[in-house]
């Protein structure tokens, strides 16, 4: 990124002795510093909170039982389970289609209008308001094409939702890949497709599984566009069902609907107990995010980054 | 046998990259369809039930039910929540963002990163529960507020959801100012603090500005984490504590039940065609700002 | 531009497999509305399933509108309701049982029983204080559900009658959330069916000195009770029409849940 020196506003002049100054600059340290601990002893604090308030809701029978509706004890498990099958499904669509994309604006797309038009579509879609996602999913896959509410329906609006920023991640890992590589692969006689496909991308792989698997944890909490699309409730029969084409509320709708509509007397175990599911959850997803790209930069290129 | 191979692969090569273009020219298609299907929907409440823009714009009342689809309470809503929540989450995040780039030693980057990262995953809900079982009961303790619930909680509750997108790209700003800048002012004797106040803040302009305006964009989408916590009143907040309503609560709070057809289906997905307006804008302000930069 | 048309009719081409996929059996039901009428419906699918293996019920909530709306719009096979669907002559109306209402308040507000008069002054936010109806100097704080709710359109008809409900109270979604907030909630007042309050730790009020009591339900002196309603899109067939008569005839059921059946009523209301 090219940076033209601003010249600066203020006046650079001195002012105040030159003790005053050091005690300002101390004490503006210190401040930032205070600032910046307070954020990791606020998120530290959450998570504290978060155990202390759900840490005695977990149990097998809460991890793996069904959710009851009217009476106490009832489970997460088939939400859990459908938070996995939706996010899964999810990535199915979009790691593809992300992949592909960010591939072709990063490696082939010249600068023009195409590019333009791609790039400011990605970064509207970006900023596309979750609930303003569903209710466009509502239309689509509920209204349309008559589906109810399905995993599937869930999944597709999710896809939507997370394209842009898996296409950034793609984007970001593929520059980060150096040039010169590139032209030592095209110096040995390799044609572009070969040198993207056995030089640059297994380069990138580190750092597009870490974006991956990051934004796969964001998935995994999406709420507000599934509420419209997947629907509030889970088959009582059979929980675990692998058909698309039903309902599938998720652990962070449950949260949702065990805080807005539910009526079973035990609501306040199973919300902390659910919100401290979501939140171990997405420890899990960034420790592994990093783990993961790291084992991965590491077979295929034989280098630490 | 070679030159067969080498135009056959290059046939295959140019499939590829024509499937390449595909997959870039459905985020195009996805784009558009939003827009169109919302634009449709979201002005029906003007075409069909001929209602003027100005009165679902400006006009307070909000009675569906004796035709009144004035938004002026969300829009006002939504404007304040977001007020309230770049006015703590802004200089907050811009503040850590400059740490981070000029004062952090490198082990205090390697704990702040990753907690940065764990904030933009915990999912809105959680955010939403911590809202409604920590803040909500403090507010009404210790406040004049009967019930907790209100302008304060959201906007609180909104800070500390843009805090990670402000503090990163205000990072990203300071990070990306030549090097020559910093080292030119101390070198004239100013303290660093001098130095970040007068000579990086004023330099990183533009790139602050995008943090700040995606900050807003973030908190102007955010649903169910305030939802859960602003108290979804129909009516102007005549103060901090008082509860109010967003265009993205509303949404949430009355479109399950609104009919197909309806008014207040129409009214509502103009609403969300709003959100989606003000979407493009942000983003066409942060191009203008980038382009500012460059 | 020949690139563009094809990659258009490539995306047509999937929208209309996928539209095309077919529905599974009529043996899913899909369930969703009402929050009052919600326990008896989960209980019912959960009975209902053991004895029809074959069958998947999912039942959800969401509120009255949402289940006449969906239902109206064929996103599912039964929509749960308090009132009515004027608006939708296409819906058939399966009337299931009778729900009370109870005007529930935080119990330290000191008020065990209000007029209609008093009920409708604090719901217009006319009186703001529980001391100007006889209780402790507390704030009122009034918790509405929104606008689509069926709980909310029974209680205007049956309590608030022409005077409007104020906006400056709290909307809260759902009967459990109605429930949870009031029993935190310091001068809380609302109003829930008695399917959702019988968790306890709520004040439940007499209306004009009348207690909602299944026996004054049932002869008509307390006044804030609904029919509830199971819509179907035209006549039901098959397996819904089964579970629907199942919900209808389970007395037991019915009864545990808190409603009443509609055959011991003695007063009838046919225009709710």
């Amino acid at each position: 990124m090219e940076m033209t020196a601003v010249p600066p506003r203020g006046k650079v002049k001195a002012t105040g002795s030159v003790r005053a100054r050091k005690v300002t600059d101390n004490v503006a340290t210190v401040v930032l510093w205070a600032m910046a601990c307070s954020i990791i002893v606020m998120l530290a604090a959450f998570i504290v909170y978060m155990i202390y308030l759900g840490g005695s809701a977990l149990s097998l029978s809460f991890l793996f039982g069904v959710p009851k509706e009217t009476t106490a004890g009832g489970g997460i498990g088939p939400e859990i389970y459908n938070s996995f099958y939706i996010l899964l499904m999810t990535l199915a669509f979009t790691v593809p289609i992300a992949v592909a994309a960010g591939v072709y604006l990063q490696e082939y797309a010249r600068p023009g209008t195409f590019r333009n038009v791609v790039q400011f579509s990605a970064e509207s879609l970006a900023t596309v308001p979750s609930v303003v996602m569903g209710l466009f999913g509502l239309l689509v896959f509920v209204y349309l094409f008559k589906w109810k509410f399905t995993a599937l329906g869930g999944a597709l609006t999710l896809t939507l939702l997370n394209l842009p920023a898996l296409m950034r991640v793609t984007q970001e890992a593929l520059s980060s890949v150096p040039d010169t590589l590139r032209e030592a692969s095209m110096g040995l006689g390799g044609t572009k497709w070969q040198t993207i496909t056995r030089v640059v991308l297994p380069s990138a792989i580190g750092r597009m599984t870490t974006g991956v698997v990051l934004i796969a944890g964001r998935i995994f909490g999406e709420t507000a566009a599934l509420i419209f699309t997947a629907g509030l409730s889970v088959p009582f029969n059979n929980p675990y069902d692998l058909n698309p084409m039903r309902p599938a509320e998720t652990l962070a709708v449950h949260l949702w609907y065990t805080h807005s509509e539910s009526i079973v007397p035990d609501v306040d175990r199973i919300g902390n107990g659910s919100a401290l599911v979501l939140l171990l959850m997405v420890l899990l997803f960034n420790v592994s995010a990093r783990v993961l790209g790291r084992q991965l930069t590491k077979r295929f290129t034989g280098r630490y980054s | 046998m070679i030159a067969v191979q080498a135009r056959r692969s290059h046939r295959a090569e140019r499939i590829a990259v024509f499937g390449l273009r595909v997959a870039a020219g459905f985020v195009i298609l996805a784009m558009l369809a939003l827009l169109g299907y919302l634009a449709f929907e979201g002005t029906k409440t003007f075409y069909v039930d001929k209602f003027p823009l100005w009165q679902f714009l400006f006009s307070p009342d909000f009675a569906i039910d004796s035709g009144k689809p004035g938004a002026a309470v969300f829009i006002a809503g939504t404007l304040a929540v977001t007020l309230c929540a770049i006015l703590i989450g802004g200089p907050f995040g811009i503040a850590v963002g400059v740490f981070l780039a000029e004062i952090a030693p490198l082990r205090m980057t390697q704990i702040l990163k990753p907690a940065i990262e764990v904030m933009v995953g915990i999912p809105s809900v959680v955010y939403g529960w911590l809202g409604l079982t920590l803040l909500v009961p403090i507010i009404r303790t210790h406040t004049s507020s009967p019930s907790g619930f209100g302008l304060a909680a959201a906007g609180i509750v909104l800070a500390i959801m843009i805090l990670p997108t402000v503090i990163t790209l205000s990072e990203d700003a300071f990070r990306s100012l030549p090097g020559a800048l910093k080292e030119g002012s101390l070198a004239l004797g100013a303290t660093r603090w001098q130095t970040i106040t007068r000579v990086l803040l004023p330099s990183a302009s533009s790139g602050l500005a995008v943090a700040l305006i995606l900050g807003i964009a973030r908190a102007i989408g955010e649903t169910l984490a305030i939802q859960m916590v602003i108290g979804n009143s129909a009516q102007f907040a005549n103060g901090l504590f008082a509860p109010t309503a967003a265009l993205t609560t509303e949404i949430v709070t009355d479109m399950p039940g609104a009919t197909e057809g309806s008014l207040l289906e129409h009214v509502l997905f103009s609403m969300a065609f709003l959100l989606l307006l003000i979407a493009m804008v942000l983003i066409v302000l942060v191009r203008f700002a980038l382009r500012k930069r460059s | 531009m020949k690139k563009n048309a094809a990659l258009a009719a490539l995306l047509l081409g999937l929208s209309v497999v996928a539209s095309s996929t077919p529905v599974f059996a009529d043996t899913n039901i899909t369930i969703a509305g009402s929050t009052a009428l919600l326990p008896l419906v989960k209980d019912a699918a959960a009975a209902y399933q053991q004895a029809h293996g074959d069958v998947k019920i999912s039942v959800s909530g969401g509120g009255s509108g949402t289940g006449i709306n969906q239902v109206a719009a064929k996103a599912i096979d039964i929509g749960d309701s308090d009132i009515q669907a004027p608006t939708h002559p296409e819906l058939k109306d399966n009337r299931v049982a009778v729900i009370g209402f109870a005007i529930v308040t935080h119990p330290a507000t000191g008020v065990k029983s209000l007029t209609k008069k008093q009920l409708q002054d604090i719901f217009s936010a006319k009186v703001t204080n529980w001391k100007e109806v006889g209780g402790a100097d507390q704030k009122i704080v009034v918790i509405n559900r929104p606008r689509s709710s069926g709980t909310r359109a029974v209680f205007t008809k049956t309590v608030m009658g022409s005077v409007a409900i104020s906006e400056s109270g709290l909307t809260e979604d759902a009967t459990g959330t109605v429930v949870s907030v009031v029993k935190q909630t310091p001068g809380a007042i609302s109003y829930a069916a008695l399917s959702g309050t019988r968790g306890g730790g709520l004040n439940e009020l007499s209306v004009d000195g009348v207690a909602p009591t299944d026996d004054n339900i049932i002869t008509g002196k307390y006044p804030v009770w609904s029919y509830e309603h199971m819509f179907t899109n035209g006549p039901a067939t098959g397996e819904i029409s089964r579970f629907i008569a199942f919900v209808q005839s389970n007395s037991d059921l019915v009864r545990k849940d808190g409603f009443i059946l509609i055959r011991d009523m003695k007063v009838n209301e046919t225009d709710r």
